[in-house]
């Protein structure tokens, strides 16, 4: 994908998200009960849903409840991730290896079906689902942080500073770790992508946003059944959600 | 006389990727040309465009550059615009490279039988890719089967070469064939083509940073700097007399045997580090190290020699801690045990003891400029830092810089600064030159015999260029196969060798260059 596109569309969901209360939308959970599952018009240019709501506006709301939890998600997943992986290579013997296997356990355990049970467990508390989504996707964040370790350690100019007395977090903080974050950076904007989905699936699943929250995923999920009445209902969330995705990935493919 | 290979004017330029605008020079109007059977050599430095020339001789332009002007006509053709097909074609029957990476010039999946046929066809005879590698000085049948990988560097030269004369190119292009080779094994690859030259009579356009290369298998050598060529003549001619400045430095530069940078010192007082007895063994049965004995002195510089895999740089790693050993003694002036791991030593012993490492890219890290490098574990002020960059000869400008702005050189430098901050009593060199052109490798040589004489520390170099260590160490040390072959002081060694190794590399390092 062209730079350029990519800086616009990661530009526009950041404005939306950041402005949408402030935007002159109509209300997201305003029901007009005489005009449901309209197509474009002057009023709602993108047409309502079943209960007549405006679906530009809920759109670009949508957003903003999945942004705030994988921002949250991905900066606890990187901070957890880097320093599991880190301290593990830095470790070595049979704490890295201990560590090593948690890693692939956590990797091993199917993601939705965890979520699901601690929705279900502790309801839609949002700061849960943030704790949760950073602890399972730290798994990956910390391999490749943990392998991007273990070759720095091997370095010159790491042997050098243990010779002047660098060691333990030390030698992490001040050698490894500025370096480790170039490589890991890219697999911690791809980790927010898969939070984002993950959180708009739990909600398609009606265990993420509660209605009337505007979120894409419950977007999606409410408006299946009328799909072949009003497309725009289900195609709207979609492609915000799908642009968004798609705009991260392709930036750190870039890099 | 038919002319084989023909620069006219040739202006190369490189363009900024991101800044179109920027643009360096990288060949400034070459000329050149190379008769049928002629063999012609090219020195410079790194960056010197001499290694450009040559893939442009070969229809090769790097992405990035940009022929402005002047012509390019190998064998009649100019194979920079000719269809990809007719380049193709060429290839190998009237042209061929040898490019510098021996490590990636073989496909690793392919035996060597398959990279013949790659190029000859498939139904190609076993016969003929034998005699060809005979040719070359390879037992054929022995090779035939094998991987690259399971063949040794100085193997896989000669088998490029069998590769790229298999077709009987008029023209043969080296890059650089013997740099990642140990002398020895150099001085016999250069006799083959020396050879294969006299029997089949190709023109050979040799590229190296060495006049010795060039000395041995040329017999004209055109010198570059910059771009441009700046001599060009019989190679006897330029060696005895040079006429262009840089010629003159780079000859000036080249380490000679009896020609001193720092005068021995052999009256040696009480030791920095004493080693008895000491062994290492890697991978099960290996060993690295066997039974070694040394003692450093105060203020003594002692050198060490040895062909790739024996043991030098291990030698060094145990000094210093790096590596453990398997069994033996090794403690420093006060008795402190130093087979410690590092991480329970006392920062005033580990402070003994610096090493600085072979490659400048490696030794810095990226990411730091070279103020926090210097100072993050010494713990200095800033006028230390100062004046410990102003013992390398760099000025204060250099602070701010992180090493992807710095030259090898420089680099090199700052990293021996940096060790100089823990004021070591033994500095341990590992190769510090060998990336370094030779002229760099002189002033950091000569800066090191300069920081040797002011801090009176001990020093021990490690170095497959006999003829630097001769200039540099007051005693020398020749290693093979993880056992001390030979030792005494400088002049000892080399007017009078024992082993016949060290015997062929002082043989080798005095015909290096008629003087």
């Amino acid at each position: 994908m062209n730079k350029r596109i990519v800086y616009c569309v990661l530009g526009f969901h950041a404005i939306v998200a950041l402005l949408a209360p402030l935007l002159p939308l109509a209300a997201t959970d305003e029901q007009d009960p005489g005009a449901t599952l309209q197509g474009f018009s002057s009023a709602h240019w993108l047409g309502t849903d079943a209960l007549g709501r405006d679906i530009l506006s809920r759109a670009l709301h949508g957003g903003r409840p999945s942004l705030v939890i994988a921002l949250l998600a991905t900066a606890l997943s990187a901070v957890i991730g880097v320093a599991l992986g880190s301290l593990a290579a830095l470790a070595g013997g049979w704490i890295d290896e201990a560590l090593a296997r948690l890693i692939d356990f956590l990797l091993a355990v199917p993601t939705l079906i965890l979520l699901l049970l601690i929705a279900s467990f502790f309801g839609h508390d949002p700061f849960v689902l943030s704790v949760t989504l950073g602890l399972m996707y730290a798994a990956p964040i910390a391999r490749v942080a943990r392998g991007s370790t273990q070759v720095l350690l091997a370095r010159d100019f790491v042997r050098v500073a243990r010779l002047q007395g660098g060691r333990g977090v030390n030698l992490l903080i001040g050698e490894v770790l500025p370096n480790v974050w170039r490589v890991v950076l890219t697999e911690i904007a791809m980790q927010f992508t898969w939070i984002i989905l993950a959180f708009s699936s739990l909600s398609f699943l009606g265990l993420g946003a509660s209605p009337p929250t505007p979120e894409w995923g419950l977007m999606i999920a409410e408006a299946r059944s009328y799909m072949t009445i009003n497309p725009l209902s289900v195609i709207t969330p979609i492609v915000m959600l799908g642009s968004l995705v798609l705009a991260v990935q392709a930036l750190v493919d870039r890099e | 006389m038919n002319t084989i290979l023909q620069f006219d004017q040739v202006c190369v330029e490189a363009r900024d990727r991101d800044r179109n605008r920027v643009v360096t020079p990288i060949l400034q109007s070459v000329d050149l040309k190379v008769e049928m059977g002629e063999r012609l050599g090219i020195v410079g430095g790194s960056g010197s465009g001499k290694s450009t020339l040559l893939r442009i001789a070969a229809g090769v332009l790097s992405p990035g550059l940009r022929l402005t002007s002047g012509t390019v006509s190998t064998a009649g053709v100019n194979m920079l615009d000719v269809e990809p097909k007719v380049r193709q074609e060429m290839y190998g029957s009237s042209v061929a490279l040898v490019a510098q990476s021996l490590g990636e010039a073989l496909t690793s999946h392919l035996t060597i039988r398959a990279h013949f046929r790659d190029t000859l066809g498939r139904d190609v005879a076993d016969e003929t890719i034998l005699s060809s590698l005979d040719d070359a000085g390879l037992d054929g049948a022995k090779y035939l089967h094998r991987y690259p990988h399971q063949i040794s560097g100085g193997e896989r030269q000669r088998v490029l070469l069998a590769l790229a004369l298999v077709r009987s190119p008029s023209l043969l292009l080296l890059d650089e064939p013997t740099s990642a080779l140990d002398i020895g094994i150099a001085a016999d690859v250069l006799a083959t083509i020396n050879r294969l030259q006299k029997s089949r009579g190709f023109a050979l356009v040799c590229v190296s940073h060495d006049f010795g290369v060039v000395g041995r298998v040329c017999d004209r050598v055109a010198v570059m700097s910059r771009g441009q060529i700046v001599e060009h003549g019989l190679t006897e001619h330029v060696l005895a007399t040079p006429s262009a400045s840089y010629t003159q430095s780079l000859l000036a530069s080249i380490p000679r045997l009896h020609v001193r940078i720092r005068e021995p010192q052999l009256s040696v007082q009480q030791p920095v580090v004493v080693v008895r007895d000491l062994t290492v063994i890697r991978s099960g049965s290996t060993r690295a190290l066997d039974s070694i004995n040394l003692e450093v002195g105060k203020g003594e510089v002692v050198g060490v020699i040895g062909e790739s895999g024996s043991g030098k740089s291990t030698l060094l790693s145990v000094m210093c801690g790096l590596v453990s050993s398997t069994s033996g003694a090794i403690h420093d002036g006060n008795g402190f045990d130093l087979s410690t791991p590092l991480r329970d030593r006392p920062l005033a012993v580990l402070s003994e003891i610096q090493l600085v490492f072979q490659n400048p890219d490696d030794s810095l890290n990226p990411v730091r400029t070279v103020e926090q490098s210097m100072s993050r574990y010494t713990h200095v002020s800033r006028d230390e830092v100062l004046a410990a960059l102003d013992a390398v000869e760099l000025s204060q400008q250099f602070l701010s810089r992180r090493p992807s702005q710095m030259s090898g050189g420089e680099k090199q430098r700052v990293a021996v600064a940096r060790a100089l901050l823990a004021h070591p009593q033994l500095l341990l060199l590992d190769e510090v030159t060998s990336a370094l052109d030779v002229t760099v490798q002189a002033s950091v040589v000569k800066m090191l015999a300069s920081v040797q004489s002011a801090t009176g520390m001990s020093m021990v170099i490690v170095s497959h260029d006999i003829a630097l260590i001769a200039s540099f160490a007051d005693r020398l040390i020749v290693l093979r196969n993880g056992r001390v072959v030979e030792q005494g002081s400088v002049d000892a060694v080399i007017d009078a060798p024992t082993d016949p190794y060290t015997q062929h590399l002082v043989k080798l390092a005095a015909t290096t260059i008629r003087k």
